[in-house]
């Protein structure tokens, strides 16, 4: 689910990489999530506002009564709007995940030299490793004919 | 109701005259309507009864309390109890009335006023408004606490997820289902670990169904990532007839599933930390990634088995699993092995239908299976031919920045046109043959004294060399050098070392010496010239070959020592003369033999004169000498040399024997 490109964190700033209409679009969604967000928080600051209005004691208790439930109903408001809140965040995070591509990129390209040092490295090593086994095994060649029991053979008529 | 009744009388509900006019006109009452009747009858009904008990009551109570200051005490309920009474009553009133009306009994309510509210009734109805308004503000509370809880825990829940979920996608591809999860709590998110380089090689067409990782979540809310049992395979690589054994890739690669996805370790050890949650799950992704390079190998294997390729020969197949006979008198096989977590009861069965399905080769010529028959290490088998298929497949797809520094190791399949199957079938049966030329070599070796064995590791996986040297000892070049510069003219060169170089390339034995018998040679009889011949061999006759390139070299090092001793010689195949007064001659001979367990070269001295051929010196030397022959032995270079030193002094004390 790709978000088309925004990205909250890394801004628009991004050299020529999204179009006008990408850039255009991005920031539509900028607002609109910024919309929302102003919404939600608005809705829990009304809300309790009435809440804390309401305390006072009237009368009839007809009156208390039918604040009761509108006190009931504000909160259930703020709580759906508290809800939606992190739902706003959850789909960032999402958005995050899908587009974050610049930082996703660098961490990529890192990983891909990482590796490929990695793999030079292995390949020093065993290059290494080979040419001491070959040294090893010319200097053990050496040694064992040139060692006590060859020469014995040797001397033998 | 009291005992007392009351009772009303009404007229009778006939017309009666109410007027009469003077005219005469009567005049009658007006029709009451059903409703005024209705209303009339009620406004019968009196209520006095219930006024005057109240009034009674109260001035009972005033009579009560000033009478009743003396002995008794007053109940202290008794004011609430009169209030109920009272109470009852009144609702008994409202509750006839309101049955009067259900009965649809037209009610005119002419007017209600409530009766004035003592302070006390005022302060009461306050305090309890206060109270419930009190009381749903504490409901109210309550139910902001749970939200914030559950509103915590859900914030906390997808932090750790998300988190996790971030981590993951640093090294792996995240990607969503566009359709709606079905269960609760997942949105769909899947790991792709299918590569699409090796797809666009088109030399894999099946995707694997393991590329695609669900991420769910797991009781506490954590990424987890739930693999379907068995479904990950691993390659297996085994020569048959050979002794299977441990494998210990297979072993490690089990281990590590069966360390993540062991339920009984996981309620062992509780609150996991998210750090360790996340590792475990890159390593079973890690798996699940090796399962499906390991699977795409075993799809390329296939692929190419069935192309005629040189050196592929396939001879079983059955479901993930391919036998290809590779020369040399050996068969590989080739499994896609599934990695499970039991090990103990089901490995026992995968590794029986591995041996069930495999049939020793050896039993097919009769003889007993060897544990080991010089075969190259199975592991190692198995990580070349992932490696040459990982070079292949993945350096088609970059630009050759690695193959430039992968030139000290690299194997060059294609270039010989071989498929890459055939390239590592290739290199196996080159393996087993190589090591069946070090036998001989080192057979042969062991055979002669002064020759010694050096391996030139050569970096290709289809080419092996060694050189057999032949070192002249240091006394005798010592000794040779002060003659050297003697003043006639000799060979400048005094060399030390007589080199022949033996190279296999696949299955071809090629044999490079220096000095080697050669007609060019025999003809100009220059002794400058020093031929480097090459020419190939088989397996069999490789010994013989050696030995009579060693024995010709050191026929002709002999020629140069006699010639830098001053004395004519002669040299032949196997054999160095001396011309002796009278025609005769006086020869060293060498005769091979690798089967010979004393020494592979033995030493004769000839005599000849000059009519005897060359077959009768052979049969006399298998029958054992002749008066004309002598068997010197197995000679070292030292003695060859001293010898030779004798019969040059021989020769020039004039023959005489």
């Amino acid at each position: 689910m790709n978000k088309g490109g925004i990205g909250i964190g890394s801004g628009s700033g991004g050299g020529g990489g999204p179009t006008a209409a990408a850039a255009a679009a991005a920031a539509q969604k900028q607002k609109t999530l910024l919309q929302r967000v102003d919404n939600d928080i608005g809705n829990i600051v009304d809300n309790f506002s009435y809440l804390v209005n309401v305390s006072r004691v009237n009368d009839p208790p007809v009156r208390n009564s039918q604040e009761a439930f509108m006190m009931e109903m504000r909160a259930a408001r703020m709580v759906q709007a508290a809800d939606s809140l992190l739902k706003l965040v959850s789909e960032l995070k999402q958005t995050a995940i899908f587009s974050s591509f610049a930082s996703l990129n660098d961490h990529v390209e890192q990983r891909i030299s990482e590796f490929n040092q990695q793999a030079e490295k292995t390949d020093r090593m065993l290059s290494r490793i080979g040419e001491e086994a070959a040294a090893s095994l010319k200097e053990l060649e050496s040694h064992y004919y040139s060692s006590a029991p060859r020469t014995s053979q040797h001397t033998q008529p | 109701m009291d005992g007392n009744l009351k009772i009303s009388l009404d007229k009778l509900p006939i017309k009666r005259l109410e007027t009469i006019e003077e005219v005469g006109v009567e005049r009658f009452p007006s029709d009451l309507g059903y409703d005024e009747k209705r209303v009339n009858l009620i406004r019968r009904i009196d209520f006095a009864w219930a006024v005057e008990r109240e009034d009674p009551s109260k001035k009972q109570k005033k009579s009560s309390s000033s009478s009743a200051e003396a002995p008794t005490a007053p109940f202290p309920w008794q004011s609430m109890r009169e209030n109920l009474h009272l109470a009852h009553q009144e609702l008994s009133v409202i509750i006839d009335l309101i049955n009067t009306v259900e009965a649809n009994d037209a009610v005119t309510v002419a007017g209600m006023t409530r009766p004035k509210q003592l302070p006390n009734e005022l302060l009461s109805d306050l305090a309890v408004s206060t109270a419930t308004k009190l009381q749903c503000f504490w409901s109210l509370g309550k139910y902001f606490k749970q939200s914030a809880k559950a509103l915590e825990r859900q914030v906390a829940r997808e932090a750790r997820f998300y988190g996790a979920l971030i981590r993951l996608q640093q090294n792996w591809k995240v990607k969503r289902q566009r359709m709606v999860a079905s269960a609760p709590g997942n949105e769909g998110f899947y790991i792709d670990l299918f590569d699409n380089t090796l797809h666009d090689s088109a030399a894999i067409s099946r995707p694997s169904a393991i590329s695609t990782v669900r991420i769910e979540h797991d009781p506490a809310g954590m990424l987890a990532v739930n693999l379907p049992p068995n479904s990950c395979r691993s390659l297996q690589f085994a020569f048959l007839g050979a002794y299977l054994g441990d494998n210990p890739r297979q072993t490690s690669k089990m281990q590590t599933l069966y360390a993540s996805e062991d339920p009984s370790k996981e309620t062992k050890k509780e609150p996991k930390n998210d750090d360790e949650c996340v590792k475990e799950t890159h390593s079973v992704l890690r798996e699940v990634h090796r399962a499906i390079f390991d699977e795409q190998v075993f799809d390329l294997v296939n692929c190419e088995a069935f192309n005629p390729s040189l050196g592929v020969n396939v001879t079983g197949i059955r479901e993930n699993y391919l036998q290809l006979s590779i020369g040399q008198g050996a068969s590989v096989s080739i499994v896609l092995v599934p990695s499970r977590r039991d090990n103990r009861t089901v490995d026992g069965a995968g590794t029986q239908n591995l041996e069930a399905a495999i049939v020793p080769l050896e039993t097919l010529d009769g003889s007993t299976p060897i544990k080991n028959p010089g075969f190259p290490n199975r592991t190692s088998c198995e990580i070349y031919l992932e490696q040459i298929f990982h070079e292949q497949v993945l350096g088609k797809t970059k630009d050759g920045s690695t193959s430039a520094r992968r030139t000290h190791l690299s194997n060059q399949p294609a270039k010989d046109g071989l498929s890459f199957l055939g390239h590592f079938c290739m290199s196996l049966a080159h393996r087993i043959f190589s090591t069946k030329v070090l036998n001989e070599l080192e057979n042969l070796v062991a055979g002669v004294p002064y020759v010694h064995l050096i391996s030139q590791p050569t970096w290709h996986s289809r080419t092996s060399s060694w050189t057999l040297s032949v070192n002249i000892p240091q006394s005798i070049l010592h000794s040779g050098r002060q003659t050297q510069y003697s003043g006639i003219r000799c060979i400048k060169d005094v060399k030390s070392q007589f080199r022949t170089k033996v190279v296999v390339n696949d299955d071809c034995i090629n044999v490079v010496g220096e000095g080697a018998p050669n007609v060019v040679g025999l003809f100009k009889r220059s002794e400058s010239i020093c031929s480097m011949n090459r020419y190939d061999c088989d397996l069999a006759d490789l010994p013989v070959i050696l030995l009579q390139q060693i024995a010709s070299q050191v026929i002709r090092w002999l020629h140069e020592e006699a010639l830098m001793a001053g004395i004519k010689a002669k040299r032949d195949y196997l054999s160095l003369s001396f011309e002796l007064d009278q025609g005769e001659t006086l020869g060293l001979v060498a005769h091979v033999d690798p089967e010979d367990s004393e020494g592979c070269i033995s030493w004769w001295l000839v005599m000849d004169d000059g009519f005897t051929d060359e077959h009768n010196i052979q049969v006399e030397i298998s029958n054992g000498g002749s008066d004309t022959r002598k068997f010197l032995g197995y000679l070292s270079l030292d003695v060859l040399h001293s010898t030779l030193m004798d019969l040059v002094s021989f020769c020039n004390g004039g023959g005489s024997l």
